[in-house]
């Protein structure tokens, strides 16, 4: 009896560890779960959660879960994640992570899986489906494009009498144009603070990235996906580094702690982020202004990036799921104005022309920044290579180094990343 | 020989081997797994190919790699002195026989049980120009300018050593605070009936007393600040620029962002190296009595 006892509770162990050894693919009512992972944060969020939840609500067979992931190692939970066979079903990317992911085996191409859910990459400008081909396959669906822009307070920039009749701020697009600008803010509201952003950082970067290609800038890298050469333009590079320069310690003050919170509270008449930023600023009732840093140089080039859903590699999975997922990426991409409320813009053209995207306020102003967004190179190096990048620039503008000696500094450093 | 029974000496083997493979699947495997995947080129899907000892060449030209090897010791030299002499004074203080002893003790400690990502919140909050409370205070006093804490090389690392500082000390002076009262009293009474003043008391026997533990105390903080790493990728990300990069967040970024395990396998294995070398040096040091307490 005592013997038989013990046999049970051996076997109901067992049973119950293997239990949770699966991972379960359904949900308690029958319906099959997919894991929809994600790295958004504060504002974007709440929109993807709305559209899961739409989408969730839509029918009854899929259940979709929504997997909130810290940004600072999501790509390293992706990557290891897939590795152990425990990856996601739907993931999400920026379009630069793409060649590496793809490199690393992770991704299958999505293109014919799209195609039977009734989604035709054609719908995608140009550049666009460009930015997410790596060797001839397309291996993600993009939901969006979010360029670098400039925001200004209205209230601010009127007392100052830096807008025109229309309310609009008066920024000329020339080289001094936008110095000019602040510099007057500056003048006449010496207690605020004329433009807001953090000397170093990944802001900072996308400034850099945007004077670089208007200026004429060549690619960073060759197109070469495992062994690009550095084609990068030093003199350019050193000059767009010192436009940017001039800017900090005279009109954007060193060091800024949280350049959000100091334009957030009134206190900044402009800051420049991505797009994202639209969707704080109006839950948070500013007046303010979005529009597309102004064409300052020859060519009318943007620095952004787009996020796109991915399809991470998995074991066994049957084509049924395979099914439900292009159908719930379908349903994302057809959602475009929903998303677009975090102050995206839509990547497919004809969901930039509805009336539910055109009908919202900003956002149109800068839509068509979308068509001269830059995307990074196809290069497995890129995630890497914007560290170097980053930290180069962050030694020009805190003065530690001149704009020469950084840019130096970026080609020895991308040289070492790519082991030339 | 003795028989080996069952009730004396095998009854706690079943009791043990639970730990024992868990030790043996999670801290010796690894240490293997570890230095087999040095002699690869390993990234996470586990594309390998053999390549000996390249990787231990390359990293020994890596400037990178050597830039930050000295910021860490950099930052060994300058914590491990202050990190052992304060949580003495510490100790010392919380041993005191006031009514403030209880109110010591918790205050010194409770940082310690606070996690790594708050504390470094605290900082980056705390050192901001503008409008953290550092420089409101600097210039509530006089100072009449507005330093940039995080942003230039040499205040970063002030500013990394004193929150560590105030992170961490609290460990260390527990360990003293215990070894001091396992002191016996009868040593300080003796002292007193010959005469001793106090100064001679603590120079005669409360610091020879404590002399082992401060030993084990150096040793286990020279490994730490070795492998000092959380609070600067949160606090300034090896940053401004690489300045304040330390070996293991290196090590990190190459095995994490840039999925070459192998690199960051022998780089690990180096350091390894590196402190298996001061461990035993402090070891044949510290005790002529060949024991560390």
């Amino acid at each position: 009896m005592k013997h038989s006892r013990r046999w049970i509770v051996a076997v109901s162990v067992i049973v119950l560890l293997s239990g949770c050894a699966r991972s379960v693919d359904t949900t308690a009512d029958g319906r099959m779960k997919l894991d929809y992972w994600v790295f958004l944060s504060g504002g974007d969020l709440s929109y993807m959660e709305a559209i899961v939840d739409e989408y969730n609500s839509s029918q009854d067979d899929v259940y979709v879960d929504l997997i909130l992931q810290d940004w600072d190692d999501y790509y390293t939970k992706v990557v290891t994640s897939v590795a152990a066979d425990r990856g996601p079903d739907i993931g999400i990317s920026h379009a630069a992570s793409l060649p590496q992911l793809m490199n690393q085996g992770l991704l299958q191409p999505v293109e014919d899986m799209m195609l039977e859910a009734g989604l035709d990459f054609q719908l995608f400008p140009d550049n666009i489906r460009n930015a997410v081909e790596v060797e001839g396959e397309l291996y993600a669906v993009p939901i969006d494009t979010h360029p670098f822009i400039l925001y200004i307070n209205n209230d601010l920039a009127e007392e100052a009498g830096l807008l025109d009749d229309e309310g609009r701020p008066t920024i000329e697009a020339t080289p001094t144009g936008l110095m000019d600008y602040f510099a007057a803010a500056k003048e006449t509201l010496p207690e605020k603070t004329p433009l807001a952003i953090s000397t170093g950082g990944i802001d900072t970067y996308r400034w850099w990235w945007t004077v670089y290609f208007q200026m004429g800038g060549t690619p960073i890298f060759s197109d070469d996906l495992r062994e690009p050469e550095i084609t990068l333009d030093r003199e350019i590079a050193i000059e767009a580094a010192e436009y940017i320069h001039d800017f900090f310690g005279d009109v954007i003050p060193m060091h800024i702690g949280d350049f959000y919170e100091t334009f957030q509270a009134g206190n900044a008449v402009g800051m420049m982020t991505g797009v994202w930023a639209t969707g704080i600023w109006e839950s948070n009732d500013l007046n303010f202004t979005a529009m597309p840093l102004p064409q300052s140089f020859d060519v009318n080039a943007a620095q952004g990036d787009s996020h796109t859903l991915i399809v991470p590699i998995q074991e066994e999975q049957s084509t049924e799921r395979k099914e439900a997922i292009a159908e719930f990426i379908a349903f994302v991409s057809d959602e475009g104005a929903e998303w677009a409320k975090a102050g995206h813009i839509p990547a497919r053209s004809d969901v930039v022309e509805s009336q539910a995207f055109q009908e919202q306020p900003f956002r149109s102003d800068y839509a068509d920044v979308a068509s001269k967004v830059v995307f990074t190179d196809n290069t497995i190096y890129q995630n890497p290579a914007e560290t170097d990048m980053v930290r180069a620039l962050d030694e020009i503008m805190s003065n530690r180094l001149t704009p020469e000696e950084g840019i130096d500094q970026m080609m020895k450093a991308l040289a070492v990343t790519t082991r030339q | 020989m003795k028989k080996l029974t069952w009730k004396d000496d095998l009854r706690p083997i079943p009791f043990l081997l639970a730990f024992f493979v868990a030790y043996v699947l999670f801290t010796i495997y690894p240490i293997f797994k570890g230095m087999q995947m040095s002699f690869f080129n390993w990234t996470l899907i586990e594309q390998q190919e053999f390549i000996g000892l390249t990787h231990y060449i390359d990293v020994l030209s890596d400037p990178n790699f050597w830039e930050a090897f000295g910021n860490t010791a950099l930052f060994v030299l300058l914590s491990t002195p202050t990190m052992v002499v304060l949580a003495l004074m510490l100790a010392l203080m919380a041993n005191l026989n006031t009514k403030l002893q209880t109110f010591f003790r918790g205050s010194f400690f409770i940082p310690s049980i606070l996690s790594v990502s708050v504390i470094s919140f605290v900082a980056i909050f705390m050192l901001q120009p503008y409008t953290g409370v550092v420089n409101n205070i600097l210039q509530a006093v006089g100072f009449n300018s507005e330093p940039f804490w995080l942003a230039t090389p040499s205040l970063a690392w002030v500013s990394i050593i004193a929150v560590t500082l105030w992170w961490t000390v609290g460990f260390n002076m527990i360990l003293f605070l215990t070894a001091l009262q396992g002191i016996p009293d009868d040593l300080y009474e003796a002292a007193e009936v010959d005469g001793a003043t106090r100064q001679q008391m603590f120079w005669r026997i409360t610091l020879p007393q404590l002399m082992p533990i401060g030993r084990l105390i150096l040793l286990l903080q020279v490994l730490a600040s070795f492998k000092v790493f959380a609070q600067i990728l949160l606090i300034t990300d090896g940053g401004p620029g690489t300045s304040t990069r330390p070996i293991i967040l290196y090590i990190y970024e190459m095995g994490f962002q840039r999925y070459d395990l192998g690199y960051a396998a022998a780089m690990s294995y180096l350091l390894f190296m590196v402190l298996l070398v001061l461990s035993v040096i402090q070891l044949r040091l510290g005790g002529k009595e060949g024991r560390m307490l």
